[in-house]
């Protein structure tokens, strides 16, 4: 994974201009993913707003420590499968679900499951830089101020690490205690996901975590998720096939509520198995 | 293909349909512009409207209030040499009530009418004193009675009486015809036999006189004269013989007596001695042949001087007393602590130099003084206030008189001279002092608060303290918000935040539905139904008060107990739903058990237990009684600001702070808090500005006494309600009418002045959290 980091960003980027070709991912040797230790596994997922069937029959193991991108058209339900892992949906009014996801082994549907306990092992960084109107610092200290830790040295120190394991450290260190709503979009998004990363979870989950940015911004998103894929599992779900080929170990294409490919990037953006994969990331439809 | 149809819908201006398309697009821009222009004029005309319909009622009420501090003005009429022949001692002054006519009382017994204007005299009316004698001693009853007292030399007292005959002419011009009257007979009283009366007082009413005289070697003698009322004599009508006189000599040392004064109720003498030393003297044991008792004596000329004039106040209940050095002090009988009367100094006037002549006016608390180096002050003793002060004449006055509505001044200096002066002063009793700090008015034990506009009585002393009014305002919008406060946060906050999107859809528009309840009914009920209720009910409401919340934490407490097979079949957000027959068990049972405890503890009366246990007044229209009704009126106002701003706080916050996990209390109260607080603070604001601005609630459901008392059980009256009151019966123009308007101003101010704080903060906190 090092030596990715050190020749990802140049070469990269220009081997995405034609995503056909050539190496795909950010990892150079991509293993299947039922060979790779599990996080999260889903067993015949079904989910339902009401009386629209969003989720049909998903089956899906999600490796440990790797990038896995959801693709696929508006509505085709990556959203709501990202928002299951950390139950996020169970704010929604008149949601349904059947079926049942684990995390290491453990159902987190089942009764005893503590949700606020669940969702601090699953983060979860939004489509919109959501920064709390507080401190830059307060923003990163939340999470632990939550469960208690007040002590000021324990605080110090997470959110310096934080803040660098965001790679936002240098831009704010003068700043700490200035109001967070000051940062730029760009900024405000990886101070967002210093906040999760604080908590020390197992697991990030990324909405769209690029699509309100610049380029250049987006830009750095993804070299920030490259660096935290070694120490964490990344769900990410994505628009962009070109991020999702630039960031991603495993890819999974989603249409109508079915979980219609999953495999390592490469096999999705250069051999697909399934014709509808194939046709979408070939831009004929989406 | 595609260019095709590019080439096809793009439109080509050298064709004709081009072209029309190309002018109809430009009428349809001008058209844009100019309805963006009006709309923008509309706006702003609407938006400027606003502002200045505020600030034109604001100037209205700054134009209707700012007579009230305005000086009085002195203008000059004309200025006459009385050319009859006339004695050179004046003993009394007066003008007419229209100002046409002035009467002056020489020591020779005759009485001068003359016209103000340019002293022409009218009639000169000879009084009847008998052949040989002399008049040694002059006292006046009131200028309102314009019954006089002359002490003559051989001992006897005159009574009469100057007036006018008013008739109309065939112009219908006003016809005045001076005429000096005998009213207690034509035949003087004897006092003394054969020695002077010195010094002498009189007051009178219709059916009774009293004299009290002293002679030149001190002694001091009291006539007391009544209407006999015969069987005969009430059928003849009245005539000498039916006066029956008693006379009384009073008993011990009264040295060196100056000055004789009887009050009002005739029952006090004040007597002055020439070093200022005032005796009070109870007269109703000398009548029954008793010892004489002096109740009080006081010191008057404290400061060294010496007295020169003394004159009572309208109604005779205040003594003026004014002193060489220009001091003029107020004096009245205060009920001292061990039942007796004293004589107290109230408050003290300068009147720029020594005082040569001081009277009162005749239907105001105001008085007139004249000094020696011409200077003539205009005060008022209840608001402790110089309405003016000017120099009118070059040299010392002899007298002054001044007419019975207060605008007409008539001064004599040197011989005969005149100078005759227009006063405009219309609203002498406010004052800062008045308006808002304790005033001792007469007849009070101690200087005190009160609002108490009007009286059946003319010589009424009015008394406009703003303080009760605004205590009032505050306390009922207290005991509103100490209720609707917590109520509607708090609803506010679990609808927001916590309650179901269905719920919340029915529950929100019912409690906005609560603000369409015309207050008229709200107070009605209040007054009608919840006063005499929560009489009879104490017990129960306050054990309700304190059982409600215990029960509701208590209910929520066995709900997380319960087996979750039951818990889930409640779906989220919708719990608070089974708190409904919690309360209204808990409601049922508070009123059921009351009776029994009440029985108990509190004799079976909570009520009287209140009263008569712990001495606390009870008005059955009292505070608690607002709280309810106007709390009620308040929480629909503050949980519908409140609610939309705990609701508004962006999702996105809420759910970043869930996905870190934290709590829904976490949550709520270290993201949605804090954002929302701007517009929690501006709704407790704007709740606060309704309940300050309330009026027929706290119209109906308070009893509208005027007291500042804090406590729950007992009235008040609010500035709002005191306009709506008293506004109707208040004469336009008036000092009353205008301090109704005053009240409206400080009402205006007192919100303007929280609405702009609490923008203020507002806008400080927004400022902090705004949103993103």
């Amino acid at each position: 994974m090092t030596e990715s980091n050190t020749e990802y960003a140049p070469a990269n980027r220009s081997k995405f201009k034609k995503i056909d070709m050539g190496k795909i991912g950010g990892h150079e040797h991509s293993p299947a993913a039922e060979d790779l230790p599990s996080c999260l596994t889903v067993n015949n997922l079904n989910l339902y707003y009401g009386n629209s069937h969003a989720l049909k029959d998903v089956n899906m193991t999600l490796p440990q420590q790797r990038v896995t991108a959801f693709i696929g058209p508006s509505g085709c339900g990556k959203s709501s499968l990202l928002r299951c892992f950390n139950r996020m949906n169970d704010l929604v009014e008149g949601c349904r679900i059947e079926g049942n996801i684990t995390l290491d082994g453990a159902d987190i549907y089942h009764r005893s499951v503590d949700v606020a306990d669940l969702r601090r092992r699953v983060g979860m960084v939004f489509q919109k830089p959501n920064p709390f109107p507080k401190s830059i610092y307060e923003n990163v200290a939340y999470g632990l101020r939550i469960q208690g830790i007040n002590k000021k040295r324990v605080l110090d120190e997470s959110v310096e690490k934080s803040l660098q394991a965001a790679a936002l450290w240098d831009e704010v260190k003068d700043r700490l205690h200035d109001s967070a709503l000051g940062l730029s979009g760009g900024q405000q998004q990886r101070l967002v996901i210093a906040r999760t990363v604080a908590v020390e979870p197992e697991v990030l989950l990324l909405d769209e975590p690029a699509s309100a940015l610049d380029p250049i911004s987006t830009l750095k998103i993804e070299e920030l998720i490259n660096e935290l894929k070694d120490r964490y599992t990344i769900v990410i779900v994505t628009h962009n096939m070109q991020q999702a080929a630039r960031v991603s170990d495993f890819t999974a294409f989603m249409y109508m509520g079915k979980m219609i490919e999953f495999d390592t990037a490469d096999n999705i953006f250069t051999n697909p198995a399934e014709k509808q994969t194939e046709d979408y990331i070939t831009g004929r439809y989406g | 293909m595609n260019q095709q149809s590019l080439s096809s819908a793009s439109p080509v201006p050298d064709t004709p349909a081009g072209e029309a398309l190309a002018s109809s697009s430009h009428a349809r821009r001008k058209f844009r512009h100019f309805k963006d222009k009006l709309a923008g004029i509309g706006i702003a005309v609407g938006g400027l409207g606003v502002i200045a319909a505020v600030l034109l009622i604001f100037l209205y009420l700054i134009y209707e209030v700012m007579p009230l501090f305005r000086s009085a003005l002195i203008q000059d009429v004309s200025e006459f040499r009385l050319e009859a022949p006339h004695s050179d001692n004046v003993l009394h002054l007066a003008v007419e009530e229209r100002l046409e006519v002035a009467m002056r009382l020489g020591d020779d017994g005759e009485a001068l009418f003359f016209n103000t204007s340019d002293g022409a005299l009218r009639n000169r009316i000879p009084l009847r004193i008998p052949q040989g004698q002399s008049i040694v001693s002059f006292a006046l009853d009131t200028d309102i009675s314009r019954i006089f007292a002359l002490g003559l030399s051989n001992g006897h007292v005159l009574i009469a009486e100057y007036d006018y005959d008013v008739r109309f002419g065939e112009n219908n011009e006003r016809l005045l015809t001076p005429v000096i009257r005998y009213p207690f007979g034509e035949d003087s009283f004897a006092l003394y036999d054969n020695e002077p009366v010195s010094r002498l007082s009189v007051r009178s009413n219709s059916s009774e006189l009293l004299l009290a005289g002293t002679n030149p070697s001190g002694q001091v003698r009291l006539l007391r004269a009544r209407r006999e009322t015969s069987l005969l004599s009430a059928f003849s009508g009245a005539s000498d013989a039916d006066w029956k006189t008693e006379l009384a000599t009073l008993t011990g040392e009264l040295p060196a007596l100056e000055q004789l004064y009887l009050d009002m109720d005739r029952r006090w003498l004040f007597a002055i001695d020439a070093s200022g030393h005032l005796s009070l003297v109870d007269v109703r044991p000398a009548f029954s042949g008793g010892e004489t008792v002096i109740a009080d004596e006081v010191s008057l000329a404290a400061s060294g001087g010496h007295i020169t004039e003394v004159n009572f106040l309208l109604g005779g209940i205040s003594l003026l007393v004014g002193d060489s050095d220009g001091a003029v002090s107020q004096w009245f009988l205060v009920r001292r602590d061990g039942g007796g009367f004293g004589l107290e100094k109230v408050r003290e006037f300068d009147a720029g130099g020594r005082v040569l002549a001081l009277a009162p006016e005749q239907r105001r608390k105001n008085f007139i003084t004249a000094n020696e180096q011409g200077y003539v002050g205009i005060y008022n003793t209840t608001a402790h206030r110089q309405v003016a002060y000017t120099r009118l004449l070059d040299n010392a006055p002899r007298t002054l008189a001044i007419s019975a509505r207060g605008d007409g001044l008539l001064l004599e200096h040197g011989d005969g001279h005149f100078s005759f002066w227009r006063v405009s002063n219309r609203h002498p009793e406010v004052s800062w002092e008045a308006l808002w700090q304790k005033v001792w008015y007469e007849n009070y034990q101690q200087p005190e608060y009160i609002w108490q506009s009007s009286a059946a009585n003319n010589d009424f002393e009015p008394k406009y303290s703003l303080a009760p009014l605004a205590f009032g305002t505050l306390k009922a919008a207290f005991y509103a918000m100490l209720l609707a406060a917590p109520l509607a946060v708090c609803g506010a906050i679990f609808t927001g935040y916590f309650m179901a999107p269905k719920m919340r859809r029915n529950v929100k528009p019912l409690i906005e539905l609560m603000e369409a309840l015309p207050t008229v009914v709200l107070g009605f009920l209040a007054g009608l139904w919840l006063a005499p209720f929560l009489e009879t009910h104490l017990l129960g409401i306050f054990s309700l008060l304190v059982l409600t919340p215990v029960s509701i934490l208590l209910a929520a407490f066995v709900w997380t107990r319960l087996p979750e097979h039951i818990r889930f079949r409640v779906p989220e957000g919708w719990e608070a739903a089974l708190l409904i027959p919690v309360i209204l068990i808990v409601a049922y049972l508070s009123f059921l058990l009351a009776a029994p405890i009440e029985l108990l503890f509190f004799d079976g009366d909570m009520r009287s237990w209140i009263t008569h246990d712990l001495g606390i007044a009870y008005d059955q229209r009292n505070a608690l009684v607002v709280g309810f009704a106007m709390g009620f009126a308040v929480i629909p106002t503050i949980f519908s600001i409140a609610e939309d701003a705990v609701f508004t706080v962006p999702k996105q916050l809420t759910y970043g702070s869930l996905a870190l996990g934290a709590t829904p209390w976490q949550t709520l109260s270290r993201v949605v808090l804090p954002t929302a607080s701007p517009g929690i603070f501006s709704a407790l604001m704007i709740g606060m500005g309704r309940a300050v601005g309330e009026t027929m609630i706290v119209l109906m459901a308070t009893g509208n006494t005027p007291i500042m008392d804090i406590n729950i059980f007992e009235g008040m009256r609010t500035l709002a309600a005191n306009i709506a009151v008293e506004v109707p019966e208040s004469e336009v123009d008036s000092t009353h009418y205008r301090i109704l308007f005053l009240a409206a101003l400080v009402l205006f101010m007192f919100t303007f002045v929280v609405n702009t704080l609490a923008e203020i903060i507002r806008q400080r906190l927004r400022r902090k959290y705004s949103t993103i």
